[in-house]
């Protein structure tokens, strides 16, 4: 056992970090410009196999590249085109695609989840029926996240041989994007597929393991998004410490007060034991498909928790100036809001942990 | 990065759990998951058998018994013996005194103490705290005024566990009045059958009897159990709280409580509202086994000090135990109605305790886990301010 990053992954850490950071600081946003940074520094191919023309980083780069993501509130589709569409393409062995992503010359997202059925993926009901050599795709799915970047959609839909898998390009005849806001400040959509006619070669994957594919990449981007919401919870936690040792009243910084430092403690205990357990679902996304589910189904639910404590606590301990748009600590939470909701909630997880028969089961 | 323990790592948690299943008595281990008290002599019998495998004082100089183990593999030791229901190696032995011994100690003072120490042939307990000296320890009054070859000891130790059945007791007791109050304090050892010393016990709420005040009356030290110099007592009690670390967050012990909730809970397995209780349970145990890993994976000179994060390990891992306690109180239902348990005596009550009572009684005892070795109040601003930087509280 060894946590400590080799000298390699520091460097990663320290170059991603400064990327992040310039990223954030631009006046105007570029987002072509970032992704080709992205590009350049090999992160768009850090997740995958050499075999697959990656650079086949192993996930505990993903998690520091996402660490530092979630530390500079990163706006670029990285975890949606790269960690999610990108692993489930490799999975599937869609390899062209997946040499145009790592290229940067296309991006794609997942659309998984659909109007009133909660986080329920498995059995769509956007439904594909045959024809000629091709297929007819119909359906509807909602808030599908980097849709606003996406060039191509990647939409698990029901047939008779169970669930397939198809990339749509977005710009297909029949495809409705509807860009929303998200409460981060973001966007991302609900997207209809209204009689879509697709060719043959639309179809990736393969109706007998999709599911467990399907099921594996999810779990990589819930790793992912443990990552950054810890990276994220441990910048907002420094930004309120930094706060209580500025805000003056009764003549004197707020933070000497033992009530505001045994709440930033219990903050600081909450993100260390979040870290720990998003350490365990990274350890743990290669093993069965039952003991990664717990753990990362665990591990979401108690980042999720710590993300509602933390941000909530971050904005009670800046007072007023914690409901302000302009502060940054309020961004963060709504961001940490943002990313309790993806892929399923608390709720949500701690029922995965519990069908899976516990975590300590076996 | 490599968060998967190594195939050497695997074999040593094997190679423990077949050890200890095999040496150590069922009938001690079964004692120890029923949450009841362990007689004196099975604590010896069970320390004895670590000790002949390297199991009790792993982290002491190899020189006096220790072993070339890693942090990680320590830890992994203690999680085990905690987890099989092994008495623990007695901590005031082999984590607090025998260290200080060997770090501090003269050379007369080591061949004597530890070997003995880590064989438990003598049971050592904790004098630190007094009446007016808890949270605050450096308040400490009790006077050791040196006369001739002794020192005359005189004044109060209280909330010492196991004072009954020690033989000596380590304390820091006050040699001087400094400018400042950590300043003259030092550390002596005395044997608790010298005369002038009174033992009293203290009955807890749990039933049992493992408290105690110890009244000392003009007691006489030979000079030669001071350890060290006098007056540097309060650097070798940090030097002690520095020490081993590995089984801080006791998550073996947690591990063996859920094991009981699955054993006595039955059909409340299947109650949503208590089933989601154990798993949150079990996630807060898995994200502490991995805290603990990296906190003691984050191996540190004992000169350092203390790592501020251990902090982090006292406080979780005594809630993880506290939640384990209540889970199992919670399991017995209104059978906890009838499930009380008899005032005094640890021994004398052990034979015949009913099972039930085992438990209501572990879970009285488990509020101590947020209160001793610094209360967990004293742990928060130990965070605030060495971890987190923040001001002096006001």
């Amino acid at each position: 056992m060894n946590f400590e990053p080799s000298e390699e992954q520091q460097l990663l850490a320290a170059s991603v970090a400064r990327l992040f950071e310039d990223h954030g600081a631009q006046t105007s946003a570029d987002p072509a410009g970032q992704w080709r940074d992205y590009r350049d520094m090999g992160l768009l191919g850090l997740p995958f196999a050499e075999a697959s023309g990656g650079l086949g980083g192993r996930f505990e780069d993903v998690m520091l590249v996402m660490e530092a993501y979630g530390r500079a509130l990163g706006q670029a589709p990285y975890p949606a085109a790269v960690v999610l569409a990108g692993r489930l393409l490799e999975a599937a062995g869609a390899d062209a695609l997946l040499a145009d992503l790592i290229a940067g010359e296309k991006l794609a997202a997942v659309a998984l989840y659909e109007p009133g059925r909660r986080y329920r993926w498995n059995d769509p009901t956007t439904v594909a029926e045959r024809e000629g050599e091709g297929w007819t795709l119909t359906g509807a799915k909602i808030a599908v996240s980097g849709a606003d970047a996406a060039t191509v959609l990647l939409c698990p839909a029901s047939t008779a041989e169970g669930v397939r898998l198809f990339a749509v390009p977005a710009e297909t005849a029949g495809v409705a994007v509807d860009l929303r806001p998200t409460p981060d400040g973001r966007q991302a959509a609900d997207v209809r597929f209204d009689a879509v006619s697709l060719p043959a070669e639309a179809e990736i994957g393969d109706p007998a393991t999709n599911h467990g594919l399907i099921a594996a990449a999810i779990d990589g981007a819930i790793a992912a998004s443990c990552a950054e919401m810890v990276g994220a919870m441990e910048k907002l936690l420094d930004l309120t410490v930094d706060y209580l040792a500025t805000r003056q009243q009764f003549g004197v910084a707020i933070g000497s007060f033992q009530a505001l430092q045994h709440r930033a403690a219990d903050m600081l205990m909450a993100i260390e034991q979040a870290r720990s357990m998003t350490i365990h679902a990274v350890a743990m996304l290669e093993a069965e498909a039952r003991p990664r589910g717990a753990a990362v189904a665990a591990a979401k639910a108690l980042v999720n928790r710590t993300s509602r404590f933390v941000g909530q606590q971050a904005i009670q301990l800046h007072g007023g100036m914690g409901l302000t748009s302009e502060y940054p600590a309020g961004r963060y939470f709504q961001r940490l809001t943002v990313l309790e909701n993806l892929y399923g909630d608390t709720d949500h997880h701690l029922d995965r942990v519990e069908a899976a028969g516990g975590l300590r089961a076996g | 990065m490599d968060f998967s323990f190594t195939e050497e790592e695997k074999r040593f948690r094997a190679e423990v759990r077949r050890t200890l299943i095999e040496q150590v008595p069922g009938h001690i281990r079964q004692a120890v998951r029923e949450e009841k008290p362990v007689p004196r002599e099975w604590m010896v019998e069970a320390q004895r058998i670590l000790n002949r495998n390297g199991y009790a004082v792993p982290h002491w100089p190899q020189a006096w018994g220790g072993r070339d183990w890693s942090a990680v593999q320590r830890a992994i030791l203690a999680e085990e013996i905690d987890r099989a229901g092994v008495p623990k190696p007695l901590p005031f032995n082999v984590a607090l005194v025998g260290p200080v011994i060997a770090a501090f100690g003269s050379e007369e003072q080591k061949r004597r103490f530890l070997a003995p120490i880590a064989n438990l042939d003598l049971w050592f307990c904790q004098g630190f705290s007094e009446p007016g000296a808890g949270s605050d320890l450096a308040s400490l009054k009790m006077a050791a005024v040196r006369d001739g070859d002794h020192y005359r000891v005189s004044g109060q130790k209280i909330w010492t566990t196991y004072a009954h059945k020690a033989d000596w007791i380590f304390c820091l007791v006050r040699t001087a009045q400094g400018a400042r109050k950590h300043e003259g304090i030092s550390f002596l050892l005395i044997d608790l059958t010298t005369p002038g010393i009174e033992v009293r016990p203290i009955r807890t709420i749990d039933g049992y009897h493992h408290l105690n005040e110890v009244f000392f009356d003009d007691v006489l030290v030979p000079a030669g159990n001071l350890v060290g110099e006098e007056g540097k007592g309060w650097s070798y009690a940090r030097y002690l709280l520095g020490q081993e670390r590995t089984s801080m967050g006791n998550v073996g012990v947690s591990h063996r409580r859920l094991d009981r909730v699955g054993e006595i809970a039955g059909p409340l397995l299947d109650d949503p509202a208590y089933r989601r209780r154990l798993t949150w349970a079990e996630i807060e145990l898995k994200a502490l086994e991995i805290t603990q890993m990296r906190v003691v994976a984050n191996e540190r000179p004992p000169s350092a000090g203390p790592d501020p994060k251990t902090s982090i390990l006292k406080v979780k891992g005594g809630e993880v135990l506290q939640t384990a306690a209540e889970l199992l109180l919670d399991a017995l239902g209104p059978e906890a109605l009838t499930a009380g348990f008899p005032e005094g005596g640890d021994e004398q009550p052990f034979h015949g305790l009913d099972a039930r009572s085992a438990l209501v009684s572990a879970y009285f005892s488990s509020r101590k886990y947020s209160i001793f070795g610094g209360a967990n109040e004293i742990q928060r601003n130990i965070l605030a301010k060495a971890v987190l930087g923040m001001g002096k509280a006001a």
